[in-house]
């Protein structure tokens, strides 16, 4: 399909690479990489290319990233960070496109390579590489410094738009290029042209490149995409065929503009457009005028405004796609062109007929196909936007839809076994939720629910798009997130053993510093226009890099020990190389280096530091919007009153009755049962009874609209179709970036399996946090007294904005 | 200024992955220029210069990434071109299925591309399975020429290369001389030099 990021990644990063910059001799090379056997040849060969694209002094921190593209069209992004202090860049290699957790992990390294241990890093990056990731939304956590620091991210959730300004980014884009600008590239990429950005600042290269291409999701750009473009491959700016290309100043100096013919040039220091085109002004006048109309409205552009801004417009052009849909029983769901644009208003139908030629929209079609067809259903940001759009159309269609399947369905065995093998794992289990619901916590769900459904509206509850519930799922960074994930963290004992069974282990052999990596590369024909470049204009202001700089080193290194401390250099590696060659050098040994400052302050202790380490490192964090008081109440949670109830209940394995008990503040598991069962047996059936579903399966009651999210089979009552645009459980949608499959949890007891994801957010758009229960569950149910775990969920609650 | 080609021509080559695309690229190519780019930026370009009719012409191959993932490749890919190599495999009748659709929507989309049809790996009769009868039919409704090639052991390589680059040659200077047809014409009847500038699609 038309995605262009992997699925299933293994590891938080492929590989970790230090690069030495080039010298009038050599080209840069890899000094040294982790783990070692990475070993795609070619990907190792550009990386130095990429780091240093070309050549430059370098006076502030700078992160950028970078994306290389392989056969099949995927995509690896490099991201990179140079600082003044040292002679060398560090590179990350990585599937994931997470910018800001990736620069701040860089950070950490950079942080590491100062360490007095000269095996920190190595067992930080052996531990990093080995770790799992987490679910969407929750944090990727790993210790080091023997268990004293935690390096911490947070996985990002699935369909989130872009923010200001959590991300990095559309942050920078924004701030660089203003709105008529941005509506020009926008047109620009709506007509595939060729374009090329442009910037003495790498990181504002790179951001405003990927928000581009960010902005115009559903979509996804089909071509030519190279964010950083080193001067090495200067000659690729000859491509006839469509591209995205983000040309470092140095670099556009070099090139003879009269070759590379008719192009769009965004000047992102300057601010200023060059386009032999006038695709803005053939962009149907309704749809800019609303575009134009949003970003000018500056205070409500920070958050998601601006990418909705642009998605409004996307959902203005091509939302209508869902009414040419052509459902045939029996047959897959297809596409009708013609239908498409007759069923648009006139002033738009030329621009839409031009629309049908673009690969991009091409793409974007086919995927939702295919997400139909496999029985995924509606359900993504740009969905809800079209319902919001368009009520009308879209409960004819899911009408229409749910016809479709539940024909599919009496007819067909073959047609959705053939669908079901084709679904992911994800989809699977999708199923057995639907099948099979929880037992215990079914019913609770149904209490609430219908307890809610007295006190909403029902065009609320008919309509689920509409609830600004939404929102908490676009706000990434939240505190109230962020505490939360904290707040349940698995004991830092665990990772302390962890780190010492590293410890213990051979970290030579994994993180091999002496291994000479690459050879300095001979200077192939195609380098030539690297040399002669001319004295280098060093931008000067990075306000992110330099305020993040600056933080840095007032907290993480205090003034007196900076000055004491030698510069990390390419001399370090000279002196404690055991071998006289250039070529062999090793990793620095630190051990007789002066040390003034103890290690609990070079890295601040676990826990307590936590927050402070973010703030420090990642200059989102400085920006996120303060923490957000709890809603008191709201019109939602008055149902509660004060007065307790039971909501729910179930049995556990061993028959024991279980009951939920809820009121405004608190929802409390009470177990009626004489305590006589060991403590652990009961958590682990109270646990099975929450989370864990058992797995037979039925196919004859399969309903692809309700399998896009387990919640629906609780909430058969309502039936409503727009209940299942809440979250999608596994979409095959690789036109966002921050699509992660989730993995198929097999253990339902510690951390979330899907089912439990989906069933938590129901509670969570209500206010309750199961997530919280189960740890509770996990953690709290030795107390014996009564077998009430007791959660306050007020303070779990979510809050919106 | 002083260049050392009369033309310049930027080609397509397109097809599935593993039909064979680099491999004609490398036996079509300068050698002196090396390293290819496909796997860590999906494009890669050869260049070399022929001589045709005593007419000095570069010419630039350009190859994407992954074009497999199409379904149809729209006609905004093919925009600065001048002419398009179509490569299936002959030996895998999916790769010749692909090369179809792509052909049709150009037909279809793309007013003025020079198209030519390659069925590469010609080397193994017990392993082809599309035929060449086949493989001629079709080119023949869509009004192309077919070369059959083998890139291992650079059977037809040069002559098919040779074959698309007049073919663009001749559909230069057939657009040069209607051109300038039309701008006597203009200039005799003394109308206004309105004319839109042609392009592929």
């Amino acid at each position: 399909m038309g995605s262009r990021i992997r699925e299933n990644v293994k590891h938080f990063f492929e590989c970790f690479c230090e690069v030495v910059p080039p010298t009038a001799d050599k080209e840069a090379w890899i000094i040294q990489q982790y783990p070692d056997t990475y070993n795609d040849e070619e990907v190792l060969k550009s990386v130095p290319k990429f780091a240093y694209p070309y050549k430059f002094e370098n006076t502030i921190i700078q992160h950028y990233s970078f994306v290389l593209t392989d056969i099949e069209s995927k995509w690896t992004f490099g991201f990179c960070r140079h600082d003044p202090k040292s002679e060398t860049a560090l590179v990350v290699l990585t599937y994931l496109p997470w910018h800001q957790a990736f620069y701040k992990f860089l950070d950490n390294i950079a942080v590491l390579t100062q360490s007095p241990r000269s095996e920190d890093l190595g067992e930080f990056l052996r531990d990093v590489h080995n770790r799992k990731l987490p679910d969407p939304g929750k944090m990727f956590e790993v210790t080091f410094n023997k268990g004293e620091s935690m390096f911490a991210v947070e996985r990002p959730k699935q369909f989130q738009l872009p923010s200001i300004p959590e991300n990095r980014n559309l942050t920078e884009y924004y701030n660089a290029v203003d709105a008529n600008n941005m509506m020009l590239i926008f047109a620009s990429m709506l007509y595939e042209r060729r374009i090329i950005f442009t910037s003495k600042k790498l990181t504002r290269l790179s951001a405003s490149v990927q928000s581009a291409n960010d902005i115009i999701y559903p979509m996804l750009w089909q071509h030519i995409f190279i964010p950083v473009l080193p001067m090495a491959l200067i000659d690729y700016l000859l491509a006839p065929m469509p591209f995205l290309i983000g040309v470092p100043d140095e670099v556009l100096k070099k090139v003879h503009r009269h070759e590379i013919g008719d192009v769009v040039i965004l000047d992102a220091d300057a601010n200023t457009v060059e386009t032999p085109f006038d695709d803005l002004n053939s962009l149907p006048q309704e749809v800019i005028n609303s575009l134009k109309k949003q970003l000018k409205n500056r205070s409500a552009l920070l958050g998601d405004g601006v990418s909705r801004a642009f998605l409004r417009a996307l959902v203005q052009l091509i939302g209508g796609y869902r009414e040419a849909l052509h459902f045939q029983p029996g047959e897959k769901v297809t596409f009708d062109r013609d239908k498409f644009i007759d069923s648009r208003p006139v002033t738009l139908q030329p621009f839409l007929k031009q629309m049908l030629h673009l690969q991009i929209f091409q793409q974007f079609i086919e995927e939702r196909l295919e997400m139909l067809n496999t029985g995924l259903g509606f359900s993504d940001e740009f969905e809800i936007e079209a319902c919001r759009y368009s009520e009308k159309t879209s409960s004819k269609l899911k009408q229409q839809y749910r016809e479709w399947t539940s024909t599919m369905r009496k007819e067909g065995t073959a047609f959705f076994k053939s669908v079901k093998e084709k679904a992911n794992p994800a989809m699977k289990s999708a199923v057995k939720t639907v099948k099979d619901g929880g037992k215990g916590v079914k019913s609770a769900y149904k209490g609430l629910r219908s307890k809610l459904r007295e006190n909403q509206s029902p065009q609320q509850l008919q309509n689920g798009l509409d609830s600004p519930n939404d929102k908490p799922r676009s706000a990434p960074n939240s505190p109230t997130g962020k505490r939360r994930s904290l707040g349940f963290s698995v004991p830092t004992t665990t990772y302390r053993k962890d780190s010492l069974n590293f410890k213990s282990s051979t970290s030579e052999r994994a993180y091999s510093p002496l291994t000479p990596i690459s050879q300095p590369l001979s200077p192939d024909t195609s380098d030539r226009s690297r040399s002669g470049t001319p004295g280098l204009d060093i931008p000067r202001i990075d306000l992110m890099t330099e305020m993040q700089d600056l933080l840095q080193l007032r907290l993480d290194t205090p003034p007196v020990d900076r000055s004491l401390k030698p510069v990390r250099s390419l001399e370090n590696f000279k002196h404690t190389s055991p071998l006289s060659s250039p070529d062999h050098w090793a990793f620095p040994s630190r051990s007789g280096a002066p040390i003034t400052v103890p290690t609990t302050k070079l890295f601040l202790p676990n826990q307590k530091s936590q927050d402070t380490q973010n703030l420090l490192q990642s200059p989102d964090d400085i920006f996120s919007s303060p923490p957000v008081p709890p809603r008191a109440s709201s019109v939602e949670n008055e149902f509660f009153g004060t007065a307790s109830f039971v909501v729910g209940g179930g049995r556990s394995e061993n028959g024991d009755p279980v009951f939920l008990v809820a009121n405004r503040h608190t929802v409390d598991v009470v177990k009626l049962s004489p305590p006589t069962i060991s403590p652990r047996r009961k958590k682990d059936n109270v646990v099975e009874d929450l989370i864990r579903l058992d797995s037979t399966s039925d196919t004859d009651d399969f309903d692809p609209l309700k399998s896009s999210n387990g919640k629906s089979s609780y909430l058969k009552n309502s039936l409503d179709f727009s209940a299942d645009n809440h979250i999608p459980l596994c979409l095959s949608n690789p036109l966002y970036n921050y699509h992660e499959p989730r993995s198929i949890q097999q253990n339902g007891s510690t951390t979330l399996s899907k089912e439990n994801r989906n069933d938590q957010d129901l509670l969570q758009e209500y206010g309750l946090d199961f997530n919280h229960f189960n740890a509770n569950f996990n953690f709290d149910t030795f107390q014996p007294a009564n077998n009430t775990a007791k959660v306050s969920s007020q303070s779990q609650w979510t809050t919106f904005e | 200024m002083a260049r050392d080609y009369d033309h310049l021509f930027k080609l397509l080559i397109i097809g599935d992955s593993g039909v064979g695309k680099s491999s004609l690229l490398l036996r079509f190519a300068d050698n002196t220029f090396s390293g290819s780019y496909i796997t860590t930026i999906g494009v890669d370009f050869k260049i070399r210069t022929v001589t045709i009719d005593g007419q000095r012409i570069k010419l630039q191959i350009w190859d994407t990434a992954g074009q497999e993932r199409f379904r149809t490749i729209t006609s905004t890919y093919y925009r600065g071109t001048h002419g398009v190599i179509v490569v299936y495999d002959v030996t895998n009748g999916e790769s010749f299925a692909n090369v179809k659709r792509w052909l049709h929507e150009i037909e279809q989309n793309c007013d003025v591309v020079n198209r030519i049809l390659v069925g590469n790996k010609n080397d193994c009769p017990d392993r082809k399975v599309v035929l060449t009868e086949d493989a001629k039919r079709f080119a023949d409704t869509m009004g192309i020429q077919l070369f059959e090639t083998s890139a291992k052991d650079n059977i037809n390589v040069e002559e098919m290369f040779i074959n698309v680059t007049r073919l663009v040659l001749r559909a230069k200077l057939e657009m040069k001389e209607r051109q300038n047809v039309t701008q006597n014409d203009v200039v005799n009847l003394r109308k206004s030099n309105k004319q839109g500038k042609k392009r592929c699609c």
